[in-house]
């Protein structure tokens, strides 16, 4: 990756914003782990895995309510700062066929209730075809990988997709960040020439470390911010 | 001679403490009991020690107890004889006449009445490696004392033809581990196989009490006590500092007898003295310096154990000696716990067998089987502890009235002062302690499932019998209701999840595992052994050599060259958790690290080196070690001063880094890391100032770049005020470390053994995989959502125990401010001092935000790469 180009790429705002250019899209990079298309009120999230922790439960392992009220708040919370009319989701809505609780699918309702007028999509992950499409309910588009949209094609998982720009999740890549003695595992976008991974955006969900390909751009989440990683260059 | 006097043998016995004890025991049964093992010992041409004597006696009259002895000295059979003899008159009212009749008259097949009642007596190793020797140990007397008898062991290592075979039929004699046994009682069937339990011997106690797997045992041991109420259990220990409170825990609060064996092993303890010690001593310094001497004493003996302190130093060791001579390629090996279990057995085999000159090794040795050809035992390094230095000597001379030896090999000038300290201690008697876990609620939680696996349990009553484990003594009610909510109702117990099914009560209120999938998942999972994610390492077609720790494996790159299982190994690929490697044909390479176990210097072991220097500061050298640590010592005496266990010395020194404060309680890197990040601070809380902390065990050194004001700072020559206040210690403790992430590092092994965390298994259905979450995801979910979780506290609890040592900390301070202060301006570093200004060690004070974090990381690294 030559340093020049990525400076090309990169606009820093004033406001501290992550912003990146593909597929003739320009993009900010929200540190809550999600990609604002801002002329289009489009949000994308990748892997929210709803109902994560019901499944554990169901399987035997105590996990903590929360997570699902959790990320129902992180998307409120975008829906209120931004200007958003429409959210893609690039998969893995729902984490499990045990993920379908009462509790959760009620909380997916009130959730879809107080956003009434929002378009809703998800393009269908692994663990959709397992656990089941959401509730008819919620009112969501369904769709098959790739889904195009102008020169995107929204994926779950990650693939080359001929003419267009690929956005996936799935792998939910963090980075190993280590300097001196310290360490620390975070989340990450990861660009590539011609497809990008979103971090996942579940509040219950783990990752995959990665290594930076030579092509490729890292953009590493923090709780209030979004950072260029540099990869070193040859 | 078949028959004694009763009275005879009551002598032989006397002396021990036997007050208060008031059996009915018939004279008759006596004189059947004792004669076969008389007869017996004597056909061996062996005489009955007098504490084994004493066993047999308690056994006799249905107690029970820990018995002290060490290697090598008739343990096994004091405690075996004991559980025989404790079973026999069950025998002889079914009709066996005198054991040594039944082995010559009576046809096999009238004995197999005695088969059918299945276990007698059951024997808990901590090391399933031992249970084949240990089986065939036991197996010797059985045949002519009790024919009708079987032995069986039930291990990880067990086939599962021989698992099923048990499973219709245990043996009378089991040996088994603590992991084993809680799978055995996780058996819907299992009071009914224990119906006939006599007794349970706990081999090697002192390995188990102090961690979790002790815990695990206590638990097991309550279970198996409810069941058979008159159940006798012995426990063999070796020397530890606190016998009584381990005879406690095997055996619950002031239960039981402590037999100590009267018969001492003769142990020396020398040390290798460099030729040119140097006054200025970092961190393995000397290691090579030391090859030589270290060649020529493997070259004098027939069979040597060279024992180190990590697995690293243990490779590089076997490198360096190979190197050093190439013709004991093949009659040297290495040995230590990441090596394949295939390639360690062998090297055990061999050293049995007295074909190895030697073997570098690592504390994968401390324990296991008779190594009887052993004659010499070098330790490289500081053992860091008395125990410990005792456990590695007892590996050579390893049979009664032979002499074990253990010689130290130091690898700076002031393990030299170490090693002074060690003889001292073990000429005195002084052995470390051994803390025994304090309500560890992750080992509870496994337990419950496990019971109610096992027949199911009912909460007041396993209550009651979980609270007479030592461990849990203080367990309280609301303690236990979180547990019960946590495995029965998924968490607080104020919210309901009609999903959760783990462990069910049914309308009599006994708690089951109704869901078949998660009993077998527990009983995959059960145990509370947590490896470090590892990966296995193998030759591109073929071979495995051993397992290194993840962290290594993913920091190469193909062709990167590493050292592990004494070979130099080029890396290839990874594939499906495993490391493809093959033969580097030369050039150097990394040395893997793994993780964990950087022993501290025990507090017995740190209080003698202390009395040592306070020798030294009167001019008395005493001791090949003094004399050769003289000069420096007398240097930092000339530069400085001598710290000693009456006098605190500071050392204040000026440099092109900054400010340097050198503090040097001799309490041992753990207590230092958490003194030294204290007094930063609460020095920092004063005036805003950021410190560099580098440790070791002898002491500290706080970096600063704004100048400290020293009459400000240590006004009188006490160690007093508020610096080493032991008020709020905890609190500032906390806050000063970053004890959040050392809290998500202890996590992972809460997780797992409080069954939120699975180890995956070959084969393991799609289901189970969408029940993966790492341990650092459930810490993160934990205090976000349920942080009054208790599995959250008990990390906490751990950290500060186990890893700050916070007990000792606050018995450092107490002991502090008992002590004079010395404070020392120096113009250059001290022969303390140096080691520590050389201690890569370096762990920046820091509470600051996560973002700004990351963005000083991202600007050093920038640097870095700008370089």
């Amino acid at each position: 990756m030559s340093q020049d180009k990525t400076d090309s790429d990169i606009k820093r705002q004033s406001d501290g914003l992550q912003k990146v250019t593909v597929g003739g899209v320009v993009f900010i990079l929200l540190p809550q782990r999600a990609l604002l298309w801002q002329e289009r009120k489009i949000l994308i999230v990748a892997d929210i895995h709803f109902g994560k922790a019901a499944a554990f439960r169901a399987g035997g392992v105590p996990v903590p309510h929360g997570t699902t009220a959790h990320n129902l708040a992180m998307l409120d919370a975008l829906i209120s700062a931004y200007d958003i009319a429409h959210i893609i989701f690039l998969g893995d809505f729902l984490h499990a066929k045990t993920a379908r609780a009462p509790t959760t699918l009620q909380a997916l309702q009130n959730w879809r209730e107080a956003h009434a007028s929002m378009t809703l999509t998800l393009v269908r992950g692994n663990h959709d075809r397992h656990a089941g499409d959401p509730p008819d309910a919620l009112n969501m588009a369904v769709v098959e990988e790739p889904f195009l949209l102008e020169q995107l094609a929204l994926c779950h998982h990650p693939q080359q997709v001929g003419g267009a720009y690929a956005l996936a999740g799935h792998t939910h890549p963090v980075i190993r960040l280590a300097a001196g003695s310290e360490s620390l595992r975070l989340p990450c976008f990861v660009f590539g020439p011609r497809q990008a991974t979103l971090p996942a955006f579940g509040a219950f969900t783990g990752g995959h470390v990665i290594e930076a390909g030579a092509e490729e751009r890292i953009f590493i989440c923090t709780d209030d911010k979004v950072f260029f990683y540099p990869t070193q260059a040859p | 001679m078949r028959r004694r006097s009763p009275d005879a043998d009551v002598d032989a016995g006397s002396g021990s403490s036997e007050a208060g004890l008031k059996s009915i025991r018939s004279k008759r049964t006596d004189i059947d009991q004792r004669t076969p093992l008389d007869h017996w010992f004597a056909a061996k041409g062996w005489k009955i020690f007098p504490f084994q004597r004493e066993v047999w006696k308690m056994a006799r009259q249905g107690e029970s107890g820990l018995l002290h002895a060490s290697t090598g000295s008739g343990k096994t059979y004091a405690v075996w004889f004991a559980a025989l003899q404790h079973a026999m008159p069950i025998l002889a009212k079914r009709g066996q006449l005198s054991p040594v009749v039944a082995e010559a008259d009576q046809p096999k097949a009238r004995c197999k009445s005695v088969a059918e009642t299945g276990l007698r007596i059951l024997w808990i190793t901590p090391m399933r490696a031992l249970a084949a020797d240990t089986a065939r140990a036991l197996e010797e007397p059985l045949a002519a004392l009790l024919p009708a008898w079987s032995i069986g062991s039930r291990t990880g290592d067990t086939s599962g033809s021989e698992r099923a075979r048990q499973m219709r039929s245990l043996p009378s004699a089991l040996i088994t581990t603590p992991e084993s046994l809680s799978l055995l009682l996780s058996q819907h069937d299992a009071a009914a196989r224990f119906d006939h339990l006599d007794a349970v011997i706990v081999d090697e106690w002192h390995e188990l009490m102090g961690s979790k797997r002790g815990v695990q045992t206590q638990l097991a041991l309550a279970r198996l006590r409810t069941w058979r109420p008159q159940l006798m259990v012995w426990g063999l220990s070796a020397t530890l500092g606190n016998l009584q409170q381990s005879k406690d825990a095997l055996l619950g609060l002031n239960r039981g007898v402590l037999v100590q064996a009267a018969t001492r092993k003769k142990i020396v303890v020398d040390t290798l003295i460099p030729d040119h010690p140097s006054r200025f001593a970092w961190g393995g310094h000397l290691g090579m310096q030391m090859l030589s001497a270290v060649t020529e004493e493997i070259d004098k003996h027939a069979s040597t154990l060279v024992f180190t302190n990590t697995r690293s130093q243990a490779e590089l060791w076997y490198q360096n000696l190979l190197a050093a001579r190439p013709d004991w390629a093949g009659q040297i090996a290495l040995h230590h716990g990441s090596l394949d279990r295939a390639v360690r057995e062998w090297v055990e085999v061999a050293i049995k067998t007295g074909q190895l000159k030697a073997v570098v090794c690592t504390s994968s040795l401390d324990l296991g089987v008779d190594f009887t050809p052993v004659e010499r035992v070098l330790q490289i390094g500081s053992a860091r502890g008395v125990a410990r230095l005792l456990q590695r000597a007892g590996r050579s001379g390893h049979s009664p009235g032979r002499v074990s030896r253990i010689t130290l090999v130091p690898t700076n000038t002031l393990e030299l002062l170490e090693a002074a300290g060690a003889r001292k201690a073990v000429a005195a008697g002084q052995v470390e302690q051994r803390p025994v876990p304090n309500v560890p609620l992750d080992v509870l939680v496994q337990h419950m499932v496990t019971i109610a696996l096992g027949g199911g349990f009912r909460s007041d009553e396993l209550f009651e019998e979980v609270r007479s484990a030592y461990a849990y003594r203080a367990l309280r009610p609301d303690q236990w209701q979180w547990a019960l909510d946590f495995v029965a109702r998924g968490g607080q117990s104020l919210i309901a999840y009609p999903e959760y099914q783990r462990v069910v009560p049914d309308e009599e209120g006994v708690y089951r595992v109704p869901d078949a999938a998660i009993a077998r998942r527990h009983r995959m999972s059960i145990g509370t052994i947590v490896s470090d994610s590892s990966m296995q390492v193998q030759y591109l077609r073929g071979a495995r050599i051993g397992t290194i720790e993840e962290a290594f494996i993913a920091r190469l790159k193909k062709g990167d060259r590493f050292l592990f299982g004494g070979r130099m190994l080029e890396f290839i690929r990874v594939h499906e958790m495993t490391a493809y490697v093959r033969r580097a044909t030369s050039g150097s390479g990394a040395v893997p690290r793994w993780q964990g176990g950087r022993m501290p210097l025990s507090s017995t072991l740190a209080h003698a080196v202390l009395d040592c220097l306070e020798q030294a500061t009167h001019g008395d050298y005493p001791g090949p070690e003094m004399q050769a640590v003289k000069p420096l010592l007398a240097l930092q005496q000339k530069w400085s001063a001598l710290p000693t266990a009456q006098v605190l010395v500071v050392e204040h020194l000026q440099s092109r880094e900054g400010h340097h404060l050198f503090f040097y309680p001799f309490a041992g890197r753990l207590v230092h890391v958490g003194l030294a990040s204290l007094l930063a601070y609460r020095l920092a809380r004063r005036r805003v100032t950021t410190f560099s902390i580098a440790v070791n065990d002898y002491g500290f050194e706080l970096l600063s770049t704004t100048p400290v004001d020293i009459a400000d700072l240590f006004p009188a020559s006490t160690v007093t005020g508020e610096l080493f206040s032991s008020e709020h210690l905890l609190e500032d403790v906390i806050a000063s470390l970053n004890a959040t992430e050392l809290t998500q590092r202890r996590f992972r092994e809460i997780a797992r053994i409080a069954g939120l965390v699975f180890q995956g298994f070959p084969g393991q259905p799609k289901s189970t995989r969408q029940l993966q979450a790492s341990a650092s995801l459930f810490f993160e979910v934990f205090r976000k959502h349920d942080a009054a979780n208790l599995l959250l506290t008990q990390a906490q609890t751990e950290v500060l125990e186990q890893e700050l040592e916070l007990q000792r900390l606050r018995e450092t301070l107490a002991e502090l401010r008992q002590r004079s202060l010395q404070v020392c301006s120096v113009t250059r570093a001290t022969p303390f001092g140096f080691p520590l200004m050389v201690e890569r060690f370096r762990e920046k004070l820091s509470t600051e935000k996560l973002s700004d974090r990351v963005e000083r990381m991202l600007k050093e690294l920038e640097k870095a790469a700008s370089k």
